[in-house]
């Protein structure tokens, strides 16, 4: 049957360059996927690891279908897509949340009105919301969530807050906290049981050279 | 306006030609091997009352099945699983029928999965199901059989064995409330090693979704996993894939204690089977008690499915890498001309009779008879005008 490489799919943009920086620290060659170009699929020179980039959403995508055998994504894609995977290893950089944010001042959890919530993540809203008891009306916004409350269409939004510099500037406040977000290093289930002891060699060596891991 | 007269629901797809023939090998392959073990068949209807699904314990989520409306306005559904229509024929029909009965099914699941998730919205299925008898040996027999299934369409198989009822002695030792029992079972469900680990719950439950690999598992097990239960449990499950290993070779046996599924039927031992090349079990399975005797007849049981989908996919893919053909071009075509088309229909039946396959070409001329042939791999053509039968190769 096929023997094709070990394949791991990294989220592109900061979580790439986090992850190749960790690969590079393991001991792998990574001057590929420093010049790729405009290449997708990329070899590791001297192990047998393929590294595709994809976007967030895809990386879980391509893991869930075992096409890649592991994955680096954040915590609130995972959230939001969700899927059937295994997720070993937070491995601690992309670190931030997802926080409620209302107009400074604002009581969002008191009166009984209906309130909106604009968000990019009605998944995560949904949940959060649920696990309170709480009825909210979602409206989802492709861009600058932000802007929502100002104009008026909403109470209150739910979004990734790193510094809170977006939220201050725009008059707006964290009122409650959703939860936290790091990048996961996730595993096919399928991969997992057929190539275990590769795979655990690899998640051991990323492991061990993370430094952001549990701080 | 008509928009989708020309397309097949999301989750569903035509098979073709080969695709067919792969099917077919494989559900001929799995079904000879049920009948040989002395299973006896059952087809259960595609529509059941939603009822039938729905007791005292929701196995299947309402929003994951088909539903439609009888004629009196009753709920039904495509059947999503068939493990529980067998559990009520077993229960009403087969009644009278003594204990233990082996069954087998060859026939279509369907589910509602996530759009744009690219999975089957309808699984062609092969599965055995043992209604009582000796529980020790009847878990022994539908593993091998599983095994069997597997290597039916691909000898690189692994299957993978746990035990449902670790996880509930764990819970029970640790006593939490639903909820946090659910948040914990997930998190061993997914593996999140992250969220367990910072979890305030024993270490034993941490080191649960740790616990696969081959045999030697169970030695790190009974290190981690205490109370006399659970040891039973376990040594249990330990000799079970001790003793298969006469059977079934011994690297392809693989544990997992971490094995448990949401709010499913299952009581005993589960299994799951992988094939290369497919991203998800293409075999799953295990042991229920309970479920009989939610629909009147208690009796314990044990069962798995083979998602032929899956086992054919795989198949065919193995057949086409190694550069062989699962359908064969016809032997002969034959072409009668104009005033012979009985004749020739005649002598295709001869041909067919001498143990060849013969394609009774439909067109206008010679030419396009020669031109047919060669385009679909036939070597030979016959030309059948009045008695005569002119033969050449192509």
């Amino acid at each position: 049957m096929e023997n094709r490489k070990v394949r791991l799919a990294l989220t592109k943009g900061r979580i790439e360059s986090k992850a190749v920086d960790l690969l590079e620290k393991i001991g792998y060659d990574v001057s590929e996927l420093r010049n790729k170009g405009r290449r997708l699929i990329l070899s590791v020179p001297g192990e047998d690891i393929e590294v595709v980039l994809a976007k967030p959403t895809d990386v879980i995508t391509y893991v869930e279908h075992g096409v890649c055998d592991l994955g680096v994504v954040g915590k609130d894609t995972i959230m939001e897509h969700g899927g059937k995977f295994f997720e070993i290893s937070d491995l601690g950089f992309g670190k931030c949340r997802f926080a409620l944010a209302v107009k400074k001042g604002t009581e969002f959890y008191k009166g009984y009105g209906v309130k909106t919530v604009a968000t990019k993540y009605p998944e995560v809203t949904r949940k959060f919301f649920e696990a309170k008891g709480i009825d909210v009306d979602i409206v989802k916004i492709e861009g600058s969530v932000e802007l929502a409350p100002l104009v008026g269409l909403s109470d209150g939004i739910v979004d990734i807050v790193e510094t809170g510099t977006t939220l201050k500037e725009n008059g707006l406040e964290v009122y409650d906290h959703v939860a936290d977000i790091s990048a996961r290093l996730i595993v096919n289930t399928v991969s997992m049981k057929l190539k275990q002891e590769r795979i655990s060699e690899i998640v051991r060596l990323i492991e061990e050279n993370c430094d952001d891991k549990n701080n | 306006m008509k928009r989708n007269d020309l397309l097949t629901p999301e989750g569903t797809r035509d098979l073709l030609f080969e695709e067919c023939a792969a099917k077919r090998t494989i559900l001929e392959r799995i079904t000879k091997l049920f009948e040989s073990y002395g299973y006896s068949e059952v087809i259960t209807p595609g529509l059941e009352f939603y009822d039938v699904f729905n007791g005292k314990v929701r196995y299947f989520p309402q929003e994951t099945m088909y539903k439609l409306v009888d004629g009196k306005n009753r709920l039904m559904v495509l059947r999503p699983d068939s493990t529980m229509p067998i559990a009520r024929l077993a229960a009403t029909r087969l009644r009278e029928e003594e204990l233990p009965l082996k069954l087998f099914y060859n026939q279509n699941i369907f589910m509602v999965n996530p759009k744009d998730s690219g999975r089957d919205d309808e699984i062609s299925q092969s599965g055995i199901e043992i209604l009582g008898g000796n529980s020790t040996a009847a878990d022994y027999e539908a593993l091998v059989l599983a095994a069997k299934s597997l290597s039916a369409c691909d000898e690189n198989f692994r299957l993978e064995i746990g035990d449902s009822s670790i996880f509930r002695e764990l819970i029970l030792q640790f006593d939490c409330d639903e909820e946090e029992s659910e948040n914990i079972r997930h998190a061993i469900e997914i593996k999140d090693y992250p969220s367990l680990d910072k979890a305030d719950i024993p270490e034993a439950l941490k080191t649960l979704p740790r616990l696969f690999g081959g045999i030697e598992v169970f030695e790190q097990a009974e290190k981690h996993l205490h109370g006399k239960a659970l040891e039973a449990r376990l040594s249990r499950l330990k000799k079970l894939c001790e003793d298969l290993s006469a059977v079934i070779p011994s690297e392809k046996i693989r544990v997992d204690l971490g094995l448990v599924h949401k709010k499913d039927y299952y009581t005993g031992i589960i299994f799951r089977g992988y094939v290369e090349g497919y991203g998800l079990p293409a075999l799953s399975g295990g042991r229920y008690d309970t479920l009989l005797g939610d629909f009147g007849r208690e009796a314990a049981a044990v069962g798995f499915a083979v998602n032929v989908e899956a086992a054919s996919k795989v198949f065919l893919k193995k057949i086409k890498a190694n550069g062989e053909a699962i359908v064969k071009a016809p032997d002969v075509l034959v072409f009668g001309e104009k005033g012979s088309e009985i004749v020739a229909l005649k002598h295709c039946g001869e041909l067919i009779s001498q143990g060849f396959s013969a394609y009774n070409f439909l067109g206008e001329n010679i030419e396009a008879a020669r031109k047919y042939a060669s385009s679909h791999g036939i070597r030979r053509v016959d030309i059948v005008s009045g008695a005569a039968v002119a033969t050449e190769e192509v």
